[in-house]
């Protein structure tokens, strides 16, 4: 039965041989190129990149940024949620990238402390760039021990925006401004057919609502102890949860608000089947033109005895910021050119004006081709500011105040019941 | 010819499995022609235009060629791989009838109680302490291990069934072990091997969590499972983009699906005319 080399064990030797070629090719030559690995290679971990707003100017800057110094080579890591986790993972491995671009939020908020990434406050100060930074993006961005955990970059307005049309098509002549009048705007759209306020009550778009209601009735200071504590027992939060129930069960929110996402909640909106939405300012810029023509942005509504003088809106500068990690310091000089180059006035305007982000740092350029961001941007003292929590959530209670957030859009879900999930997201944390 | 009334039920249930079968299908296809608007607004209509905007800008903007190629890469070579260890893997189980056989293929099967999740971890610091993190050769080595149970206890019993006298024969015509299992139990389990090759090929193609962690985001080396979810994002997805590259992603499956059936079936025919 022992043959010689037939036509198929050619092809299997081939195969093999095949194989064996394609096997250093998979490892070394094409790996991971960290700071370790080639020092004038810059890597940047990023979530602009492929479809996420900002993404065409962000590789558009890299590509200028190439051109100008062309003995620095940018290699672009792209995640979307899971950057965070990459990351970390990356990190234990010591293979991180050198920069990181992601915001403020969950994980995050642990790095400094852990040391995956380190303070930039001296760079930020030796580099001169402090003062390009807004003084309340750098507050934010500072922890307790006055340590710098990123570049900012990134900020956002996070108004209310409702669809005018609708509005009139239902007969409501004004913007709500109190919750009265925003259920009475409610019964008007449902007897319509129109679903009044979207919102994705099963993600962080709910879980900001919710927060930015039940600020109501707090200060701000009041409201960095209850978000940092998850001490929901206080008079103020207590009457914040009760107008939010108040206003659920009143109908103000979309059906089944309970169930839905951040997707569905801007495809309602975009697509007119809901006339109001709370969303931040990237979502803003994403409104389709024969949309936007007839929104205006606003407030949220506030209750008799509120804590705020007008309509509650969210400002952060905590959206994205440029991380410098272990790795990055070992190749600073680059991280400093590409640092100093996105902080430039030009690239600083073409995010507005290209992409109509809101930025971090200060910038004299506007969104003429984003009216509602434009908009929200020029909201002054007619609205009220409410703080965003994500600084002040423990990192690990704030998947689990996301379940909360669910429980609470769900109708008929007593305030009682409501503050319970709330403080049990702390206290599983 | 003509169908009594007996076959109504058998015709009811056939075509509803169908219909179950086809419309997410058609849903899916349909959806990748179709802006957000169009497929939130009229889920079920057919897309207006035919246009491969979407493609496009899948394509390019998640850069799915290449992920394609890294995919192809890794899942072909630990295809290769499993295959080379289980097949004499399976012949010495299959052939064997002592205890300490019996033990390791048990071993074998215990495989399927360490649930993904559970390994991560260790894989991971295996990844790192070897060198070889954010490297595809060590999925390449890694898949076919967690592939190993299924595809043994597969082949083994397909190599059970073959008749001792098969082997006897081949032997007094003076066939060496290797060539009994190369020229007899082999041709003759195409059919078990093309079954396994077709399960594994889904499950390493579809592999996400450790390609994300173990290969990371690098362009250069991610696979097609972790460049798609990059099409999405928290303010806003364009879903018509997300499942024309998804659409993109799902072509060489049923590619090699298809190819793999027809193997299958001239296998079993070309075993027959062998034996």
């Amino acid at each position: 039965m022992r043959s010689s080399l037939t036509r198929r064990e050619l092809l299997a030797a081939g195969s093999g041989l095949a194989a064996a070629a394609a096997l250093p090719a998979l490892s070394g030559c094409s790996s991971l190129a960290s700071a370790d690995s080639d020092p004038d290679t810059l890597v940047v971990h990023t979530q602009l990149g492929t479809t996420a707003p900002g993404s065409p100017t962000y590789l558009a800057a890299v590509d200028r940024f190439r051109e100008e110094n062309p003995g620095v080579k940018v290699k672009n890591l792209v995640n979307g949620d899971d950057l965070a986790q990459v990351y970390e993972t990356s990190r234990l491995a010591r293979k991180e990238a050198d920069v990181v671009m992601v915001n403020l939020y969950d994980k995050t908020l642990a790095w400094t402390d852990v040391g995956a990434t380190v303070d930039v406050k001296p760079y930020l100060d030796d580099w001169g760039l402090a003062g390009r930074v807004l003084p309340a993006a750098l507050a934010d961005w500072t922890d307790d021990e006055g340590r710098v955990r990123a570049f900012p970059y990134f900020a956002t307005n996070w108004p209310v925006a409702y669809n005018r049309a609708l509005l009139d098509r239902a007969g409501v002549a004004e913007i709500p401004t109190t919750g009265d009048q925003l259920i009475a705007a409610a019964r008007k759209l449902r007897a319509k057919g129109i679903a009044p306020v979207t919102v994705g009550g099963n993600d962080w778009t709910g879980q900001k609502l919710l927060a930015q209601i039940i600020q109501t009735f707090l200060s701000q200071e009041e409201a960095r102890h209850v978000y940092s504590t998850g001490d929901f027992s206080g008079r103020g939060a207590r009457r914040g949860i009760e107008y939010f129930t108040y206003l659920r069960d009143a109908g103000v929110f979309a059906d089944k608000a309970q169930g839905l996402t951040s997707d569905s909640m801007t495809t309602q909106f975009n697509t007119e089947e809901a006339a109001v939405q709370s969303a931040m300012s990237s979502a803003l810029a994403k409104v389709p033109e024969q949309v936007a023509r007839h929104t205006e942005v606003g407030g949220w509504p506030l209750a008799d005895g509120a804590a705020h003088d007008g309509p509650t809106v969210i400002r952060a500068y905590t959206l994205i910021g440029f991380w410098i990690s272990p790795n990055g310091v070992r190749k600073i000089e680059h991280v400093e050119k590409f640092l100093r180059f996105m902080y430039r006035e030009d690239v600083v305007a073409r995010f507005v004006t290209e992409s109509g982000r809101d930025m971090a740092l200060r910038t004299d350029a506007v969104s003429t081709g984003f009216p509602l961001v434009g908009a929200a941007q020029r909201l002054g003292s007619g609205v009220s500011q409410v703080l965003l929590p994500d600084v002040y959530v423990p990192p690990a209670a704030a998947q689990p105040l996301i379940t909360a957030t669910s429980t609470s859009f769900t109708r008929g879900t007593s305030p009682a019941r409501v503050r319970a999930a709330l403080e049990s997201a702390y206290r599983s944390a | 010819m003509k169908l009594g009334k007996r076959w109504l039920p058998a015709h009811i249930l056939v075509w509803t499995y169908a219909v179950l079968l086809v419309v997410p299908l058609y849903y899916f296809l349909a959806s990748a022609f179709k802006s957000n608007d169009e497929i939130f607004a009229h889920p079920f209509a057919p897309p207006s235009s035919l246009g491969l905007g979407n493609f496009r800008t899948a394509f390019e903007s998640a850069d799915l060629g290449l992920a394609v190629v890294n995919s192809a890469l890794v899942t072909l070579l630990s295809l290769a791989l499993t295959l080379l260890l289980a097949i004499p893997a399976s012949f010495a189980l299959a052939r064997s009838t002592g205890r300490l056989a019996g033990v390791v293929e048990k071993v074998f099967s215990l495989g399927f109680l360490i649930p993904t999740f559970a390994a991560l971890f260790p894989t991971f610091l295996l990844a790192a302490a070897t060198g070889l993190f954010h490297t595809r050769i060590f999925m390449v080595l890694f898949l076919p291990a967690t592939a190993l149970p299924l595809s043994v206890v597969i082949l083994v019993q397909f190599m059970r069934t073959i008749p001792p006298e098969m082997e006897e024969a081949a032997r007094l015509d003076g066939a060496s072990t290797f060539a009994v299992l190369r020229h007899v139990y082999t041709p003759m389990c195409l059919p078990g091997i093309a079954t396994v090759l077709l399960l594994n090929f889904l499950t390493f193609w579809n592999e996400y969590l450790y390609s994300l962690v173990i290969i990371g985001p690098d362009p250069a080396q991610r696979t097609v499972q972790v460049a798609l979810p990059t099409l999405k994002s928290i303010t806003g997805t364009d879903y018509g983009v997300l499942t024309a590259g998804t659409v993109l992603t799902l072509v060489p499956v049923w590619l090699v699906y298809t190819l793999l059936q027809k193997r299958m079936q001239q296998a079993l025919v070309s075993g027959a005319v062998k034996m």
